[in-house]
């Protein structure tokens, strides 16, 4: 840098006011800002920026990352919690959905279809303008093939026959899984395994979510503080309002009866 | 004896996953603060610190000490940022952690300080947040990584791969915008408030 300081040099100025520049520079940059008041009061206004982003902190947030090998299902490193202390893994969260099994997710999706096709009363009818589905609210009287629809052959009644036989296997299928799932989380003494990080993981998430609901109930608190406060004062203003108003009518009634009395007491000619 | 940065990465390159722990430990709450302040999501940054430091480990084998450690994670973590906004294609939206400060605060406070002031200082707080959603990404992040992270002008050019003087500038940029917006807010001068 040259050893002169102007006012369109505002990289010397930014360093200035980091405090990365050498001492000459400094004693240079000094020496301008005594006699320049628009740079002393831009370095100022800048300094106070400064301070302001001294307000802006992020929120405390519970993190706790950590990295274990997990070498049973997934060769490649895996993060979990560190020791029992309330965090997060390392790896993305995984979501609701993401943390059961493929098959119970299909079977779900497959329960979700089937209460879908029997809330819509779904119908498939082949007949001779080839298939044709139906949907909606109809009573089984109202359902029934018509006279001309006579060669038209419902084929609904054994295919869902069959599907509910199905649905209720897969039913029961997930429900001893989920059963023996949770018979295993209970184990004390079980060796850590993929399931029970997926229950520590879901743990984690319902602390989260508790901590969440009350900061959020903190929150609600202080606003209906606010609230009553705001509330507090524009009615105090409106009673000083109120006030005001009625000394106001009182000083014009006292002036009136003033003038009655003097009028009053006015002797007749 | 705190083991330095170096003893740890050396350890963890020889793979002891307890000493990268230490790191991640060391080094998550800047991280996380750095992306808050980048990208303004509480969510999203979560993702991002705990990503930051999963290809950190993954990439812990190529690391060759050219640069800190800190560096190093940074501008892993600065580039996951990036992606961020870019996929999102949208300035940082600053979510403020409304209930947190508050509650945190009034904790720390205890009766002395009023709601009244409580509010006020989270307002102003929102306010400087909201001011440095204004900021280009370049400038928001020299100014994150000067203010908030202490970074050299020169360890800032090197993570953001541009000449000192365009730091400087950037600095300089994005600072007077926040200096017009806090003014157009209101916001006096710090003196003048300690003045009234």
């Amino acid at each position: 840098m040259s050893m002169t300081f102007t006012c369109d040099d505002k990289q010397t100025l930014v360093a200035y006011l980091y405090g990365e520049v050498d001492p000459a520079e400094r004693e240079t940059v000094e020496a301008h800002l005594a006699g320049c008041a628009a740079c002393a009061a831009e370095v100022t206004a800048l300094g106070d920026v400064r301070s302001e982003l001294g307000l802006w902190a992020p929120p405390d947030a519970e993190l706790g990352f950590a990295i274990v090998r997990n070498a049973v299902r997934n060769p490649v490193r895996n993060a979990v919690k560190r020791s029992d202390a309330p965090s997060a893994p390392v790896l993305r969260p995984a979501r609701w959905w993401n943390t059961a099994p493929v098959w119970a997710q299909a079977a779900a999706a497959v329960l979700v279809l089937a209460a879908g096709a029997a809330i819509a009363n779904v119908q498939v009818k082949s007949g001779p303008d080839g298939f044709s589905v139906t949907t909606g609210w109809m009573s089984p009287a109202l359902s029934e093939p018509s006279a001309g629809e006579a060669g038209g052959r419902r084929v609904e009644g054994p295919a869902v026959e069959e599907w509910k036989t199905a649905l209720v296997a897969l039913e029961q299928q997930l429900r001893t899984e989920i059963r023996s799932g949770r018979a295993q989380a209970t184990r004390v003494a079980a060796p850590a395994t993929p399931d029970e990080a997926t229950l520590r993981r879901v743990q984690q998430l319902l602390a989260a979510s508790e901590l969440r609901q009350q900061r959020e109930l903190a929150m609600r608190f202080i606003e209906f503080s606010r609230d009553v406060n705001t509330q507090r004062r524009a009615d105090l203003m409106k009673i000083t309002s109120s006030f005001g108003e009625f000394d106001e009518r009182i000083l014009r009634q006292r002036q009136m009866m003033n003038n009655v009395i003097r009028v009053s007491s006015t002797p007749q000619q | 004896m705190v083991a330095t940065d170096e003893e740890l990465v050396a350890k963890s390159m020889a793979g002891d996953t307890e000493s990268f722990n230490q790191l991640v430990l060391r080094w998550e709450r800047p991280i996380y603060a750095l992306a808050y302040r980048v990208i303004g999501r509480d969510e999203d940054a979560r993702d991002v610190a705990q990503e930051t430091f999963l290809r950190a480990f993954r990439a812990l084998p190529g690391f060759k000490g050219q640069a800190k450690f800190s560096s190093w994670l940074y501008r892993i973590a600065l580039n996951l940022c990036r992606d961020w906004i870019r996929r999102k294609k949208r300035t940082p939206l600053v979510e403020m952690p409304e209930g947190v400060d508050i509650a945190e605060l009034a904790a720390e406070q205890g009766p002395v300080e009023s709601i009244e002031d409580l509010v006020s200082r989270q307002e102003m707080s929102r306010i400087v947040a909201d001011g440095m959603t204004l900021l280009p990404e370049e400038q928001r992040t020299a100014i994150v990584l000067k203010e908030f992270h202490g970074l050299t002008f020169q360890e800032i050019a090197d993570l953001q791969g541009c000449p000192l003087s365009t730091v400087k500038t950037r600095l300089y940029q994005g600072l007077s915008v926040l200096r017009r917006h806090l003014e157009s807010q209101g916001m006096t001068t710090v003196e003048g408030r300690r003045e009234s």
